[in-house]
Formats: C-alpha cells, structure tokens, sequence
C-alpha cells in the first residue's frame, strides 16, 4: 500500500510546553508566598491585592488551569497526532486555542489579585472569563475530534478516550457551574443558592480533579510511560474496564466534601459510597502503568522520565486510595476542614500533577530537538528535590491537620472547650514553617528543570515539522471475531456520546433531586433576605476571599456547637448566592459570628486582628476603613436577586440604599460610642453589617423583614 | 571432626536420627511441664500441645532428611564423595548448633524470677515460647535442607536426560514468586503469547488478566456500597448524622454530670460566694491577664485602659458597675455576658474559673491605677457582711441596694 508522507506540528506543542514552565513557576511562587503569609501574615506587606484571601485563588487557578492545564494541552497535542497518525486537524485552531487559553490565564492573573471572584473554590473566575474558557474550550474540541477525524489510524488507543472523556466532561462541569447572574461587567450572583450552590460547586470541584486533573493526564500516562520505558501496555482489558468504572463512578462523589453539612444525607451517603468504589477504578490506572514497567526497572534506574513518572504514579495511588478513605464518616469527621486536606490534595498536585508534567517535559523537549536531554544528573536532582520537597511538605501537614482536630474536639471533664481556636492555630505554626520550606525545595527542583531543559535546547535543533509517513485509513474491512470493544474504537462520536450519558447519570441523579424536592431544604421562616448593607458586605467578604480560612458551615458535633453555636440548618442558606461554607478552617468558623462581638470589636480586629487576638495569623484589613462603598452598584444587586427569587418587594432597588445609608449610618453612630470615628461609607461598615448578621436569623425573635424596614 | 561425622553419618544414620529426637524430647520434656498448676492455664496447655506437635513434625522432616541424604550419599559415592559429606557435615553442624542453644535458653530461663504473664510464671511463659520459636527454626532450618538436597537431585535429572543447560535457565524463568501469583502475572518470558498485535506509534498492549485482588476487592467495594446505603437509609441501623449528635451530646452531658458530682464544683450565679483563697485568687488572675481574655478589653490592669486608649470594657476597679458589683452579679455578667459588648465565657471557663476570677476582680476593687476609665453605671457599695447561708436574701438586699442607688444615681444625673 502507498504510504502518505505528512508532518506532525511541534511549534503548538513547543508554545504550550513554554507556558507550562513559565505559569508552573508563577503558580508555585505564588503558593509559597501564600504559605509563608499563613505563619508570617506581615509578607503580603499589607497590599490588598496579594492578601491571602486573593492570593490563595491564584495559586489554585495557576496551577490547575495555566500549569497543569498547558501540560495536558502540550501532552495532548504531541500525543494525539502521533497516536492518529496525522498533523492536527488545524494549525489556526492550534493557535487560536493557544493564545486563548494564555489570555484567560492572563486575565485571571489581573482580576483575582483585583477581588474580582465570584467566591466558588475553582471556579473563581468572572462571568465573562467564563464565556471565553467556554469558547476555547470549544476551539479545543474541535481541534480534537478534527484531528481524531482525519486520523490514519483505526482504532483510538486507551489515551484518546480519555481525552475525549476529559473533554466531555469539563465543558459539562464548567457550563453547568457557571450559570450565574451578571449584575456588572466583572460582577454576578450564583444561580443557584445555599445547599443547591454546594451540592454544583463540589460536584464541579471534585470532578475538576477528576477531569481536569486526573483523566487528562492519566491519558499522558498511557502515551509518554510505555513509550518512555519501551514496553507494551500490561493489560488491554484493565485499561477498558478501569476507563469506564472510573469515569462512571467518578461523577458521583462530590457530596463527601460536604459530610456533615446541610447536604441531605442521602446526597452524602451517595457520596462516600461512590468514593469507596471508585477505588478500584483509580489504582486499575496505577496498576497498568506500574505493571507496565515490568521488565524495565533496570530503566526507571537510569532515565529520570522514568523516576518522575514513578513517583507520580506511585503518588497517584496514595491519594486515590486516601481520598475514598477520607470519605468516610468518621474519617472526614476528623480530616475536613482541617490541613489534611491541604497534604492529600498536594500529594495528588505535587505528586501526581506536577511530576507528570515534568516528565513529559524531560520526554517531549529533547526528542522535538533532536537531542538528548542536557543533564540527566541535574534532573535526577530534580527529581530528589522534588520527592524530598513533596515528603517535606505532606508529613507536617498531616501532623497538623491531625493536631489541630484533635484539639478542637478536646474537653476538660467540666465539659469545657479545653482550647480556643486561636491557640489550636498558633500551636501548629511551626509546622506551616516547615510547610514552606517543602514547597520551596519543590520550587528549587523546578528552577533545575527550567535551566536543564534551556540547556538541552540550546544544544539541539527545533524540529517545527516532523515528518512522518503512514498508509492511509482503508474504508471497510470486515472484521471479524473481535473483541467487541475494539467496535466502539473506531467510532469516536459514539464513544463522545456515551461518556457524556455516563457523567451525566450521576449528576443528574444527586442534582435534580436536590433542587425539586422541597423536603431536602426545609424552609426556616425567620429566614429573611439580606439588607442591601449587608449585601455590599457579603461581596466584600466574597471578594476578600474570606471563604479561604474561614467556614460557615456548623457540623452537628458536639464541640462545634459548644463553640460555634447550633449546628447550621439547610433552610438558613436559601439566599446565598454563592454559598460561602468553605473548606478550610485557618480561622474560626463565621456562621454564627452574628452578634457575638461588638461592631467595635470587628472594627478593631480589622484593622489589626493581634490588637483583639494576640497572636492571631488573620492579615490587616487597613482598606477596609479608607475605601468607600460603592452604592451605586446596589440596585443592579438587587435586581439580580430580584431575578434569582430572592423576595426583595417590587421596586425596592430604586430605595435600596435609602436603607444602606441608613443602616451604615448606625453602625457608625454605633463605633462613635466606643471612640471610634468613621465614615458611614466606608467598606468596613458593610463587612461589619454582614458579619454581625451572620446566623442571627434563626436565633430568638424573627428579625424585621425588609418590606417592614421600608 | 568433619571425617568422623561424615564416616558415623554413612555407618549409621538411622542411629542418628534417633538420637537427634532423642536429644529434642528430652530437652522439650524440661521445659514442658514446668510445675502442675501451669496445666490449668489455657495458654500453657496450647503451648505445650504446639511444642510437641512441632516436635512431631520436626521429627519426621529429620528422619526424611537423613533418609534422603543416606540415599544421596550411596549415589554420590561413586563420583565425587566430598559435596555429599559436606552437606550432610553442615546439616548436622546446624541441628547440634540448634540443640546447644536450645539447651542456653533452658539455662537463662531457670535463671528468671517469677511473674506472672498470661497466668503463668514469666519464666514458665518466655521458655516456651522460646522453645516454640526454635522448633520453628529447626523446621525451616531442615526444610531448607531437604529442599537442597531435592534441588540436587532434580538437576541431576535434568543432566542425566542430557537437556542442555539452558532449559535450567528457562525453568528458573518460568518459576513464579509470590508477588507474580499474587498478581496473577505471566512470565514475561511469555509475553508474546499475550501480544494483541495492536500498535499504537509503537506502542503494543498485552492481554493480561486483572490481578485477582483488583477484581474481588472492586466487588467487596461495591456490595460495602450496597450495605452501606441499606443500613444508612433503608433499614436505619446506622445512625444518621443527627442522631449521631444526639448521642454524643447525652453521653457528654452524662459525664459531666457524673464529674461535677464527683468534684463538687457546681456552682451558679446563685450559690457562688467570694473567693479569698490565695491560690484561687492566683487562678483567676492567670485566667483575666491570658491575652485571649478579660485584658483584650479591660486592660492589664482592669482600669478599662488598652494601649494607653479607653477599652471596650470599663475600669473594673471602681466603685461603679454596670450590671451589678456584686460577687454574684460578676459570674452571671461573666456568665452570660450583656448584650451590650460584654461576651458570654460560659463556653470557654468552667463554673469554678469563673467564680476564681470574679473574686480575683473583686480582690482588685480600689487599686487605683495609674489611668482608669472614666466611671460607667452605677456606684455600688459594698455590704458590710454577706450572710452567704441565705443566698435569696442576699439577692433581694442586692436588688434593693441597686434600686437605691439607682435613684441616687438619677438623682446626681438631674442635678
């Protein structure tokens, strides 16, 4: 048969490989900086901007989107014309894709430092960076299925699956996330409120580990692994069978983020049921690639791709085995909202994410140069700056996370709280020490990289078009006696549309329920809609990134009640758009701040939160006191709500802040009183207005409603 | 002594062979029944029942041993008569080895004084299990042994049936460890049997069965799943979180209850009397001068001066109080907290810290600090003797008190 002689298209993956090194770096300084904050808050010098709160979301971000988003698009785009058989379906959609992708990332390196968030974990980016992933996201399936479509290849091997599984998926998770009600033009309100909002943002952010995270890169695996230690895939019925398990069970498990909340527990126990099952799924990933290897140790021994890769996959199976273990009740009882979270989700970014990415780094570079890679001795340093920083990292952060728990929940026998929150974080600061300098060791082995890979550049040549040559896909041939699977693999738009029926069971299974059946979110009479005041200071608090340390979420335990007050009722979120319960306690739990300090006290905490707490690691708010209010933004607010169901009285934008003004001016009336003078347009006012609101509602009589205020 | 071992070995292995069980049954039998009460004990009885089971089989393996290696020697004999003594001199090295450490530990043991582990005497209790515990190493010592000796004779098989040497080679490569079975790996030998010819870019795939442990711990993972919603939500013998809490709740306030008996420490707002006692003065001044607390807003010196500023709180050292300057009226302030700034401590101190240091700041009263706050509420005067048996008088006399002063206090306001 004529073979046909065509060109694989290095430059898009050259281009993505650069931004995956260059943001990989910018994401990591952006977590040490935030980690070093956490025990030394003085280093976000006081600037608004880099304050954890803001910072914390651009760690996240850059690392999930810009890094290890780049390192999959690089990955996918040399892996996939090799596995087809053929150039990229279009070098202007490469492109178009490209530059895309870095302008979104770009655009979140401006407006997170900004406060501009819409204060979901992930999903932080505003409205109209949303439509503009949704759209490259698009550019990018079609340049995938284009090219699949014009491969040279029959079947599709066990990696594209997964791309198209990833694909699918992320544009499912991201639309339905991002429904949201612009008021501005950086501005919006979730549509969805309170348990509802919960329920979306952790099926999103638990599958945007699993989809953005996980699938994408467990489809590298498939390529970079055998073709870096030369050997053939260990099971063909493995990888069918743990693709399909893992994707299918995957979409389920996002309620055990919320063990404990409001969440219906029916929806929770789906959740740790379907994490305990996905177990197998996921090590079926880890056994195929480190069965792979069999026969080729003597290699993982010599080629540092190969250590990396080791170690990623080895990190892979830690936490996929950690996480369904997490699930469980009387586990996450102890880990949630503690730093265990953060050592399990570093084991899986450091570990997993990050070594892959290098790896196929060390892999993809010198052979698009032509040349071998520089030093293998300075990567394996890498390598061992790298384990040693994930090890550094992870064992203080468990120990912390475990201390810290513990502590909470102590007793002295009167049946007192035997700690205050402050000392349970002061007592592990030299552990978020410790912390930083893993993180930094981490850093360190990714400058090694950054000059190795320089110096193989420098020595090879640029490879812009392979050549390549294969024979053309023949139409039609009769197969016979196959297995059956090997049907579906020549058929990618079926394949496309089964992964999408499958994630969507799941999801639909837990959400429709939860926002039809009235019993799942028993209304709370004197539940009543915020006051335009505390509205504006709810968006402060949203963009300040408060949800970073601090939770609203009361677990029925009983030293949370003690300390917090009752325990939080599904009924008291329902005009909360976004939800605010967070996931991490650095500070104490907010959801029954309400009343409990004085508008002073707040004042001054703010200001300088050692002068009430000594010892506290909370930053200084200092702009809170100078910047005004913007009231002007207050009717489109309420009109949003308005059109979310929130039961503001017709036309009660236009009088709004006729009752923000005077609201704020009691507040202030009310500082006065204990010596402090401030202007009744100042930010903190609106923060202060919230927070004293927060959880009051349910407690003694009910507060007037906002048609009575009028 | 090898010679002479070698030549007794080939005269009379049978003898031998008696003779090594002899020299185990005796030394087992001294420390076996060690005194008459030690029958009684189940543990002893199961040990004892093990040793000499382990002896039974110990016995068997060294018959078969000797049996073997007489045979192996008859043959050897005509080729190469060295490796075979050597074998048989090192066997016999490391079972008369065994036995002298054997008889050691007997001796150490003697040596032990007596107490008790699992209701036998510690000595009675380590001997044996030393003894089990070299049984057990006798047994692999001999299975090691005869396994060496079967070895031999395989690949003196092998050789006579003129196979080459790499079939050795390729048995040795077929052989499976426990780590393959466990697997269910095949050996990569056979790999090509496994290749489904795709070629993905170089890439092949094999067709390996799932490892066992995979498929089975997947299934034991979803029926977990199937009981655990079944408990959770259909027949709900698992409790729900709430239920969980309700529980947790009336336990803890069980214990409490059940301490606070036991300590005696339960006072209230209603029962509370001053404190004079030094050492509880000393308590509730650690409690009002730790930073978290009463300082925050009434300064270190109770003045109701914070760096050098009013506080939040009033200078507590005057005659003048807000809620009441009363030892009781403290605690319930301390208590309950006022909503007018002041937090309820109810959570954070117990009944008695609160009493401590309500006496502390009442042992404060007239310090006079360098800078106080000006006076807030209401001047209250101290009575000149308590009578603390009548506690509803005394709230009614404060009552009283606070209503006269509280006309007096209107009284000065209008002038």
């Amino acid at each position: 048969m004529q073979v046909e002689k065509f060109y694989y298209d290095n430059r898009i993956v050259k281009a993505f490989g650069y931004a995956t090194v260059i943001f990989g770096i910018v994401g990591m300084l952006a977590g040490l900086w935030a980690a070093i904050q956490i025990y030394y808050p003085a280093i976000s010098l006081n600037l608004a901007p880099v304050t954890f709160g803001r910072l914390r979301p651009l760690h996240t971000n850059a690392i999930i989107f810009a890094f290890v988003g780049n390192a999959s698009f690089a990955g996918i785009y040399y892996s996939l014309q090799r596995l087809c058989k053929t150039r990229l379906f279009s070098d202007k959609l490469s492109w178009i894709h490209f530059w895309g992708w870095q302008l979104i990332i770009v655009g979140a390196a401006i407006t997170l430092p900004l406060g501009l968030t819409n204060g979901a974990e992930y999903a932080e980016l505003i409205w109209p960076i949303d439509i503009a992933i949704a759209l490259v996201w698009i550019i990018f399936g079609i340049n995938l299925f284009g090219t699949i479509v014009k491969r040279r290849e029959k079947h599709l091997y066990v990696a594209i699956w997964f791309y198209i599984a990833t694909w699918v998926t992320v544009a499912l998770l991201h639309i339905v996330r991002s429904v949201e009600i612009p008021y501005s033009l950086t501005g919006s309100y979730s549509w969805y409120a309170g348990v509802q909002d919960a329920l979306v943002q952790w099926w999103y952010g638990h599958n945007a580990v699993a989809f953005f995270l996980t699938t994408p890169v467990l489809g590298l695996m498939y390529y970079f692994l055998p073709k870096a230690a030369n050997r053939p895939i260990y099971s063909y019925r493995l990888s069918i069978i743990h693709f399909w398990a893992l994707i299918f069970i995957y979409i389920w498990a996002g309620p055990h983020h919320l063990l404990y909340t409001a969440l219906p527990d029916w929806a929770q126990s789906l959740g740790v049921v379907f994490s305990i099952m996905l177990i197998a799924p996921s090590w079926g990933g880890m056994l195929n690639g480190l069965f792979t290897l069999r026969g080729a140790w003597d290699k993982v021994r010599e080629d540092p791709v190969l250590k990396f890769m080791v170690v990623a996959i080895t990190c892979y199976g830690m936490a996929t085995f950690e996480g369904p273990m997490l699930s469980l009740k009387n586990v996450n009882a102890i880990s949630h909202f503690t730093d265990w979270t953060i050592a399990h989700v570093h084991i899986g970014g450091l570990g997993w994410n990050g070594f892959m990415a290098f790896a196929i780094l060390y892999y993809m570079i010198p052979k698009m140069w032509d040349t071998a890679l520089y030093s293998k001795k300075l990567a394996t340093n890498h390598f061992w700056l790298g384990t040693i920083g994930i090890v550094v990292y992870a064992v203080p952060m468990y120990w912390a996370g475990f201390e810290q728990s513990i502590m909470w929940k102590s007793f002295t026998p009167e049946g007192q709280l035997k700690f205050q929150f402050l000392e349970t974080v002061t007592n592990i600061k030299p552990l978020y020490l410790l912390r930083s300098i893993g993180g930094a060791l981490y850093l360190a082995g990714a400058f090694i990289m950054v000059y190795n890979l320089y110096k193989t550049m420098a020595k090879g040549k640029f490879i812009a078009n392979e050549a390549a040559e294969a024979p053309p896909l023949v139409k039609e041939i009769k197969h016979k006696k196959e297995y059956w699977h090997r049907i579906l693999e020549r058929k990618p738009m079926t394949m496309l549309v089964l992964s999408l029926v499958l994630v969507a069971i799941g999801g639909l299974i837990e959400i429709i329920p939860t926002f039809l059946v009235k019993s799942n979110i028993p209304t709370i009479a004197s539940v009543q809609p915020y006051s335009p005041l505390e509205l504006q200071g709810r968006d402060i608090y949203v963009r300040e990134g408060c949800y970073t340390c601090h939770s609203q979420m009361i677990r029925p335990f009983r030293d949370e009640v003690k300390r917090y007050g009752e325990y939080s009722k599904a009924g008291e979120f329902v005009y909360d758009h976004p939800f605010q319960w967070g996931s991490k306690r650095t500070g104490p739990d907010l959801a029954r701040e309400g009343g409990k300090q004085t508008d002073s006290w707040h004042y001054n905490h703010l200001y300088d939160p050692t002068s009430m707490s000594p010892g506290s690691l909370m930053p200084r708010y200092i702009w809170l006191l100078d910047d005004a209010l913007d009231t002007a933004s207050t009717p489109a607010k309420i009109r949003a709500m308005r059109t979310l169901g929130v039961p503001y009285p017709e036309g009660y934008d236009k009088i709004a802040n006729r009752d923000l003004v005077q609201q704020a001016d009691s507040i202030a009336a009310n500082l006065k009183k204990d010596k402090i003078e401030t202007p009744p347009n100042a930010e903190i006012v609106a923060l202060i207005a919230y927070l004293q609101r927060l959880g009051t509602d349910i407690k003694a009589e009910p507060k007037q409603t906002v048609a009575e205020r009028k | 002594m090898l010679p002479l071992l070698c030549k007794r070995s080939k005269k009379i292995p049978g003898l031998l062979s008696v003779l090594v069980l002899l020299c185990f049954s005796q030394q087992a039998w001294a420390a076996g029944p060690p005194a008459p009460s030690v029958f009684n004990n189940p543990l002893a009885v199961t040990f004892i029942v093990l040793m000499v089971l382990l002896l039974i089989i110990i016995a068997i393996l060294a018959s078969l041993l000797l049996g073997a290696a007489d045979l192996k020697l008859k043959k050897e004999k005509k080729k190469n008569p060295v490796i075979p003594a050597t074998v048989v001199s090192m066997l016999f090295f490391l079972l008369l080895n065994s036995t002298s450490l054997f008889a050691q530990a007997g001796d150490a043991a003697a040596q032990t004084t007596s107490a008790t582990i699992a209701g036998m005497s510690a000595s009675a209790f380590y001997i044996m299990v030393t003894v089990i515990f070299l049984e057990l190493l006798i047994i692999i010592a001999l299975l090691i042994n005869i396994r060496f000796l079967l070895k031999v004779e395989k690949e003196k098989n092998v050789v006579l049936i003129a196979e080459t040497v790499e079939v050795t080679e390729a048995v040795k490569r077929t052989r499976l460890s426990w780590w393959d079975k466990f697997n269910k790996l095949r050996p990569i030998s056979q790999e090509g049997d496994l290749d489904l010819g795709h070629d993905y870019d170089g890439i092949r795939e094999l067709d390996n069965r799932l490892p066992p442990w995979w498929l089975y711990g997947f299934y034991v993972c979803i029926v977990f799943a199937f009981i655990y919603m079944w408990r959770f939500h259909v027949s709900h013998t698992a409790p729900s979180s709430l239920e969980e809490f309700e529980t947790s709740i009336a336990k803890a306030d069980l214990q409490i209850k059940e301490y606070l008996e036991m300590k005696g420490d339960n006072v209230d707002e209603n029962t509370v009397t001053l404190l004079t006692d030094a050492a509880d003065l000393d308590a509730g001044k650690a409690i009002f001068t730790n930073p978290a607390n009463c300082v925050t807003c009434h300064g270190g010196d109770a003045s109701g001066i914070v760096n050098d500023n009013p506080g939040i709180g009033p200078n507590l050292t005057d005659d003048y109080w807000l809620y009441g300057g009363a030892i009781k009226d403290l605690f319930k302030t301390i208590k309950y907290g006022t909503n007018k700034g002041m937090r309820s401590w109810k959570d954070d101190l117990s009944a008695k810290q609160i009493a401590q240091v309500a006496s502390y700041i009442k042992s404060l009263h007239g310090t006079k600090p360098a800078k106080v706050k000006e006076p807030q509420g209401e001047l209250y005067k101290e009575e000149a003797t308590t009578p603390a048996a009548d506690s509803l008088k005394t709230m009614n006399d404060s009552i009283k008190t606070k209503e006269l002063l509280g006309k007096l206090g209107a009284a000065k306001a209008m002038n």
